[in-house]
């Protein structure tokens, strides 16, 4: 499934490539995210719970970022796997410069595997906008809360 | 004659109630999971979430160590054992070894890996989700004809082309039909996947006993006797030292034609644990790990003249096979081309099938398995034949039908069809329908804009599985009759049926022919230690081939009774009538029961008699039957929503002689419902990567009652040769003459649009688009 997106934060493109990738910014502000340890470099273990279509379960994975370009792009992969099935998500991520501070892009897939395949998939799509959507809230307002 | 002897008037056409009925009405049936026994453990299947992957590794340890968990298994437990059996075979068929469970790799998403125990079915399945996999995920196909193209995911790495084998069949003189033709048409058309879903899923429960040595099986099954062969085959058992029961069955559709990895693997966990295992399938597990049906890509062409009559018709069948070949899967599509040419006479045809895998679950029999695909196709290209050459979808077929004085009709596929009468069910329900008045309708609706349609599908099909020379394991039928001491009368029959209800019909026969009241009859089945060795129930066979067993048992039986009887009376000849015998010279009789205790207590026996009243007749069919029909659909479909009304629907179907009408009429019933659920809303979807997404009833469209139409359903009759019953079979006929009714309607309607072709399932999205898009 593709998913793609854009949202803004008023914080120059610097701070906000700084601001994606922090993992104390991450961990608060992934939905579900009960724990981000980092593994190796640029590489986090995640745990993390996700209710889809009445079931709900957590997920144990790996957060990895590559292909740095600061401040223009990065690459983020997510994969987690749980008793409720797996889910991969693989995605760039874009900046520019706006009137109100940064422009975020995002370009991605995501596969999920598993029961919450086979019960939520008519869910999926929703879901995951909705999840992405209250990160980039979540983000926006700490940035505000520190500016 | 000194005596006129009164017959009583027979049971059989008349509607019995189903003697079945009170038990399931009253909850008082035992299903597999009502079972218990002392000491019974419970087992939960460890799935792939994966449509392919290696397998790294898997740890059971974290399951093993939560408290009531007794055992796990893994692909190395039952590495040595032999495979899930596939029994078909074409030239050339490869078929991969089907592991119990998977051993470095898994195939389709659901796939078994290992096995939980534990002493409940709460801690098992808590116990499943403990299980450390280690899987190494790898691109997947799920879908048949992307399967096929260059640079696919090969599903089994050992045959990169994912073929699993090509069957080629030809009649007659195809090329000089298509030289002949004066009109081509073609079309590409779908039969798409479909989940039976029985209401009861499956359940196994196995009990080892140690002292024999022996496992009884208890299993929601069609085939009991199949099953324990091949069960025994499987571990390496003598058969004699398994003992299958099949309690009461919810419902197979052929999904329970099958043998699965569950039914041995509780055989060998029992014996492992030396205790009973009972292991019940989830209604995710169903969709996802028992067959599914159908799977068709077709390409048709049909040659004819442009006076509607046809020459030849070309098939490109693109089967849909699944990851594995279960007990019948390569032979499901055979049976479409056997069918291809329908009720027509033209004797050209060629057919291709290729065989695919794909990282899916299966498919094999499922109600009409192979026919209606194969109605689906002949009937859909002679409407399009019929639009294309502007004449009525009504007189094309009457045009082309077999005519009545040629029977038996050798066919361009090598059957015989045996009898048939094929425009009278189609008159018959014309006159029903108003057919003449509904074109008339029809004129005005479409000058108001209004899209109603017409369908008529007029089908035939293939029943009363079948000579033995077609059936891999025999296609005979057995069955025993006993007249007990007290003139109490028993039947063991081997097509163990599970919803068809012969305890009632077999009752009727034999309350007709010996005589006796029909309470005083008890039909038993589904026991390989009580009743002899038998095929089962599937392919329209229980009354067709179970009963023909019956009747000529019973034959055997009355030669013997009148035997008895003339000695008892001291008369040269007897009649067994009203149950007595009645001596033929004057008119003196005895009473079936003094007849019965005579034969046991056998103070005295007729010349070259032995005691008892036993009888066993192991019936052979000289030949399939071939059942035919028509249905009509009158549709309307909303503009603005895409939503279809089904105004009317009449069903006339032709099943041979009618033991049961009340019985027939149901079984006409569920199979139009199940044939408008492939007509209108079920599917089975996997997404790209293999993962099964219409996973539950939630996402797929099973229909409920309240989706149905009212079935004005009737019927002639056309006894058939084969059988000294004449009946033809009538499990299937719904399901296979449904769906082309229903979108020869709907495309009738949309035809004004342009609309062609619109393939299964018509949703109201679809339609939708169609409306607003105006193209198919």
């Amino acid at each position: 499934m593709k998913v793609a997106g854009s949202y803004s934060l008023p914080v120059p493109p610097e701070r906000a490539y700084a601001i994606l990738q922090d993992p104390n910014v991450l961990a608060k502000c992934i939905p579900g995210c009960e724990g981000l340890d980092r593994v190796a470099e640029d590489e986090y273990a995640m745990r993390m719970k996700m209710g889809i279509a009445g079931i709900s379960g957590r997920f144990d994975g790996k957060v990895r970022i590559s292909g740095k370009n600061p401040p223009v792009s990065f690459r983020m992969s997510v994969e987690g796997a749980g008793k409720i099935g797996f889910m991969k998500g693989d995605g760039v991520i874009t900046l520019s410069a706006a009137d109100s501070g940064s422009n975020v892009q995002f370009e991605g897939d995501v596969q999920v595997g598993g029961t919450i395949a086979n019960v939520g998939q008519r869910l999926i799509e929703t879901t995951a906008k909705m999840i992405i959507k209250r990160f980039f809230d979540c983000l926006a307002h700490s940035v505000e809360q520190v500016v | 004659m000194a005596t006129v002897i009164a017959k009583p008037e027979p049971l059989v056409g008349k509607s019995v109630r189903r003697r079945e009925d009170p038990r399931l009405i009253t909850g008082t049936a035992v299903y597999l999971d009502d079972m218990k026994m002392p000491g019974m453990t419970h087992a939960v299947v460890v799935r792939s979430p994966h449509a392919a992957a290696r397998l790294r590794s898997v740890n059971a340890k974290p399951a093993l160590d939560l408290p009531g968990v007794i055992a796990v298994f893994t692909g190395a437990d039952v590495k040595h054992l032999g495979a899930v059996p596939c029994a078909a075979s074409l030239p050339g068929l490869r078929v991969p070894f089907h592991h119990l469970l998977a051993q470095d790799r898994v195939y389709f998403s659901g796939h078994p890996v290992a096995v939980v125990v534990a002493a409940d079915r709460y801690i098992a399945r808590d116990a499943a989700d403990l299980v450390e996999v280690d899987y190494e995920p790898s691109p997947a196909v799920a879908d048949p004809e992307k399967a096929l193209a260059a640079g696919a995911p090969a599903v089994h790495p050992e045959w990169p082309d994912n073929v699993s084998f090509n069957f080629h069949q030809d009649g007659g003189d195809i090329e000089a039909a298509f030289r002949d033709a004066e009109v081509v048409v073609k079309q590409r058309i779908t039969s798409q996947r479909l989940i039976p879903t029985a209401l009861e899923t499956r359940g196994v429960l196995a009990s080892w006993h140690a002292g024999e040595k022996s496992i009884t099986l208890y299993s929601s099954t069609q085939i009991p006797h199949l099953m324990r062969t091949m069960v025994a085959g499987i571990l390496g058992m003598n058969e004699n030292k398994l003992r299958v029961i099949t309690p009461e069955v919810g419902g197979g559709f052929g999904s329970k034609l099958n043998v699965y990895a569950e039914e041995a693997l509780m055989a060998f966990i029992s014996m492992k644990i030396d205790k009973p295992v009972k292991w019940v399938e989830s209604r995710r597990e169903n969709f996802q790990c028992t067959i599914h049906g159908r799977g068709h890509v077709d390409y048709f062409e049909l040659a004819a003249k442009r006076d509607g009559t046809m020459l030849g018709l070309k098939l490109k069948l693109i089967q849909d096979l699944g990851a594995y070949l279960q007990l019948l899967t390569p032979a499901i599509p055979t049976l479409s081309v056997l069918m291809m040419p329908g009720l027509y006479k033209f004797k050209n045809i060629a057919a291709d099938i290729v065989g695919v895998f794909t990282n899916a679950v299966p498919t094999d029999a499922y109600r009409g398995a192979g026919r209606p695909e194969a109605t689906h196709g002949i009937e859909r290209m002679v409407d399009i034949l019929a639009a294309e050459l502007k004449m009525d979808p009504v007189e094309i077929r009457l045009k082309n039908f077999v005519g009545n004085d040629e029977f038996p009709f050798a066919t361009a596929t090598g059957l015989s069809y045996d009898s048939g009468n094929y425009s009278a069910p189609l008159k018959l329900a014309l006159q029903q329908v108003g057919y003449e008045s509904l074109r008339r309708e029809q004129v005005e609706a479409r000058k108001t804009g209004r899209l109603m349609g017409i369908g008529i599908s007029t089908y035939g099909e293939i029943c009363a599985m079948g000579p033995s020379a077609a059936l891999p394991a025999g296609g005979w039928e057995s069955a025993t009759v006993k007249i007990e001491p007290t003139g109490k009368v028993t039947v063991l029959t081997g097509a163990s049926p599970h919803g068809q209800g012969e305890e009632t019909t077999f009752a009727q026969i034999v309350a007709d022919e010996l005589g006796v009241d029909i309470d005083d009859v008890v039909v038993i089945h589904g026991d390989t230690a009580v009743v002899q060795y038998g095929i089962g129930t599937f392919g329209s066979r229980g009354t067709a081939v179970g009963g023909a067993a019956l009747f000529e048992a019973l034959q055997t039986l009355k030669a013997k009774v009148r035997k008895f009887g003339a000695m008892l009376l001291d008369a040269a000849s007897v009649t067994l009538v009203g149950g007595e015998c009645v001596d033929d010279a004057t008119g003196k009789s005895v009473k079936f029961a003094e007849i019965a205790a005579a034969a046991y207590h056998a103070k005295k026996l007729p010349p070259n008699t032995e005691p008892g009243l036993v009888a066993t007749h192991f019936w052979e069919p000289p030949n399939f039957t071939f059942p035919f029909g028509s249905h009509i659909v009158v549709s309307e479909v909303d503009r603005e929503t895409g939503e279809i009304e089904i105004r009317r629907y009449i069903a006339v179907d032709d099943c041979g002689k009618i033991i049961n009408p009340l019985l027939v009429a149901g079984q006409v019933h569920g199979g139009v419902a199940q044939g408008l659920g492939q007509a209108l809303w079920e599917q089975a979807v996997y997404d790209e990567s293999g993962q099964l997404i219409t996973g539950e009833l939630t996402d797929y469209a099973l229909p409920k009652a309240h989706f149905m139409p009212w079935i004005e359903s009737s019927h002639t009759e056309t006894p058939s040769p084969v059988n000294p019953l004449g009946v033809k079979g009538v499990g299937e006929a719904g399901t296979i003459g449904c769906s082309p009714a229903v979108v020869n309607s709907v495309v009738d309607a949309l035809s004004p649009l342009g609309v062609r072709h619109i393939d299964m399932p018509l949703t109201p999205e679809k339609i939708w688009k169609l409306i607003k898009g105006g193209r198919a």
